[in-house]
């Protein structure tokens, strides 16, 4: 039984406690043999990290020992029933509970031996075939030797004979609040094992933040910073437990369209598959919009997508977008698609960060839009939002998930874009949303920052909302300037006015052209006709002048006649 | 050892448990502790029953009892006591076993 799952590291024997977490810092697990120290100030866990791995330890068909000596069986039973796991230190016939608290009431004289600690455990141990023993606030014990000495001297006995029966022991204590000095035996203790795990606790704005650290754990490769911890049903996490290993990222080469035609265009086809996009801008520069046009195009190729909102329920977001020919509904009715609306002010950062990841790991989506992901700077939290978006990215990049985040910009801000310009640094493609206030109105406008790996725009173009959905309009540069709203329209209705000129005026010419042709050929007309004429009348004439000749002929003839015919003629 | 055995059938008596653990120092000093003061003293009570822990470790559990050497008094109206340690303290004691 005592095998199961351990594994060795340069010689130190590690057993899984399996809590996925604690394994991942510790690189596998608490020693297999021998003791590990959990000390904090009370209410930090301690209990709850021993009573875990027993549960652990029973679902793997391992048998384990609780001894507590600062509750009653009853007292540490209920305090389980609150976890998931709880119910299974009740049934199992592999779980030994000791109650050990009748220390706290005795009276003491003189220094006492730990033996018969020791025969308790090896037969409860051995009755339930166990590998774990918990020892639960053995402050209660030691406190009562009169030296340090002794009870650092016990420890190191209980340390030996865990080592040598192969046991792992989990030892909790408390750990004195720093206005008052250390015990002694504390810090015997802690120079003595070599496994020792903090829990602490402080409060963020009035909200408590959990950290765990691993102050020492020798021998052994393990994570040693600081770390958040949260406690809920199913015990405690350590949310940034996971290292991050870069070399499973995925290469990107496919273009993902991003529900709008013209910003595909733009990007060159569209953002990278497992890329992350950063939408920044003010309130009401349609972020959320291109969101939804991004999730609904994803949804859209058959592709699953999560929608993550901070500010709108899903409802409203449905209903909204659906006004600018977004559909939503259809793709969530299919199964395509998800909106999960969170409250920022409802969780700690870490609570955030461990939901969203349980939401990625369930849902496995292929595309991931989190509306505004700056609401996380507004929750508290033992480490930075930022580091909690870091690690998310690095998750999502990590599966292959298209991800696009946006971030509300303040009004005030100089730069109107900075909000999350941390993040930015982390997004391959970033595109800033403005208003553009000029001539008394207010116009949106967009443009592309950066785009890694694409050859992209780098025009500010004007972005108008209709019933038919986004639309980038063209670019109308006017000197320095890019002409928007009602001075792009003007400009627009300005330049079709003057095609419309140019037509009428060419229709115009064309007319004129013909009706010149018209006149011409009726001129021509009219002058065949006259030429027709003056030649019948030249015909005519010509025929008077033969009769007329004819006619004088006649009469001279006759004349000559008259004359005399016989000495008249004097040319015949 | 001194082995007496357990009065538990006797209320009307105070009557007290020794937990050892074999031959250990400090429980050897305990027992010779405990008997220099019953023979001490006055008192009406029964010598001590021994118990040893390495043997009967299940009495560990049934007494509540983790630590060596401990004394265990049990009163008339069964109410219980303990005193741990190697009972070096002569006077403590005897207060103790005069139930003050």
């Amino acid at each position: 039984m005592k095998d199961t799952g351990t594994i060795a590291e340069h010689g130190l024997v590690k057993r899984a406690t399996g809590i996925h977490d604690l394994d991942t810092v510790t690189h596998g697990g608490l020693p297999s043999g021998g003791a590990t120290l959990v000390i904090g100030e009370p209410g930090c866990g301690k209990t709850i990290i021993g009573l875990q791995i027993l549960a652990s330890a029973l679902a793997r068909g391992e048998g384990g020992v609780f001894m507590s000596f600062e509750e009653s069986r009853d007292q540490i039973l209920r305090n389980a029933d609150a976890f998931r796991w709880g119910p299974r230190l009740r049934e199992s016939s592999r779980c030994e509970i000791i109650d050990g608290q009748s220390m706290r009431r005795a009276e003491f004289s003189g220094a006492f031996d730990i033996d018969g600690l020791l025969a308790v455990l090896d037969l409860c141990a051995r009755r339930v075939e166990g590998t774990w023993i918990v020892l639960d606030g053995i402050d209660q014990l030691l406190r009562r030797q009169l030296d340090s000495q002794t009870a650092i001297d016990q420890i190191a006995q209980l340390n030996d004979w865990c080592i040598e029966h192969e046991y792992s022991l989990l030892l909790t204590g408390k750990h004195i609040s720093s206005d008052r000095t250390q015990p002694d035996y504390l810090n015997g203790i802690e120079f003595m094992l070599s496994t020792i795990l903090v829990l602490s606790s402080t409060l963020v704005d009035k909200r408590l933040n959990r950290r765990f650290r691993i102050a020492k754990y020798r021998g052994t490769r393990h994570n040693p910073d600081e770390l958040a911890m949260l406690i809920d049903d199913g015990g405690i996490h350590l949310p940034y437990a996971d290292p991050f290993i870069p070399e499973t990222i995925p290469a990107a080469g496919e273009r993902l369209g991003t529900g709008i035609e013209r910003l595909d265009k733009i990007l060159d086809g569209g953002v990278y598959r497992g890329s992350i996009t950063l939408i920044s801008g003010q309130p009401g520069t349609s972020k959320t919009t291109l969101g939804a046009a991004f999730v609904a195009a994803a949804a859209g190729r058959g592709e699953r997508a999560l929608l993550i909102s901070f500010d709108e329920f899903a409802r409203q977001i449905v209903r909204n977008v659906a006004t600018l020919g977004i559909d939503l509904q259809t793709p969530i009715d299919s199964g395509h698609l998800r909106v999960v609306a969170r409250a920022s002010w409802d969780a700690l950062v870490e609570e955030h960060y461990m939901a969203l990841l349980a939401l990625i790991d369930e849902f496995q989506p292929d595309c991931l839009v989190i509306d505004p992901a700056s609401a996380l700077l507004k929750s508290s939290g033992a480490d930075s939002a930022f580091l909690a978006l870091e690690r998310l990215l690095a998750v999502t990049r990590t599966r292959g998930i298209t991800t696009l985040l946006t971030s509300l910009s303040e009004a005030d801000d100089p730069f109107g874009e900075s909000t999350l310009s941390h993040a930015s640094t982390l997004a391959d493609t970033w595109i800033v949303l403005r208003y553009q206030v000029k001539g008394g109105e207010r116009n949106r406008s967009l443009s592309v920052v950066k785009s890694r790996g694409t050859a992209h725009s780098n025009q500010v173009r004007e972005m108008t909302l209709s019933p038919q959905g986004i639309e980038l309009a063209d670019v109308y540069p006017y000197g320095s300037e890019v002409l928007m709203g009602t001075a792009r329209i003007q400009k627009e209705s300005e330049e079709f006015a003057l095609r419309q000129r140019q037509l009428k005026e060419r229709l115009r010419q064309q007319q004129r052209l013909e009706r010149e042709i018209d006149k011409t050929r009726a001129l021509v007309q009219q002058g065949q006709e006259e030429l027709e004429r003056l030649q019948e009348e030249l015909i005519a004439e010509s025929h008077d002048q033969k009769e007329v000749d004819r006619g004088v002929d006649q009469h001279q003839d006759s004349v000559i006649q008259r004359r005399n015919p016989g000495q008249g003629g004097l040319a015949q | 050892m001194n082995l007496t055995p357990a009065d538990d059938a006797h209320p009307k008596r105070t009557s007290l448990i020794l937990f050892v653990t074999g031959e250990a120092p400090r429980s050897r000093r305990a027992h010779h502790s405990l008997s220099a003061a019953l023979d001490d003293s006055s008192l009406d009570i029964a010598p001590a029953r021994e118990i040893d822990l390495l043997r009967e470790p299940q009495q560990a559990i049934r007494f509540g009892i983790f630590a060596t050497p401990a004394l265990m008094r049990i009163d008339a109206s069964g109410n219980r006591r303990v005193l741990y340690g190697d009972l070096s303290d002569e006077r403590r004691l005897k207060d103790f076993l005069a139930a003050l």
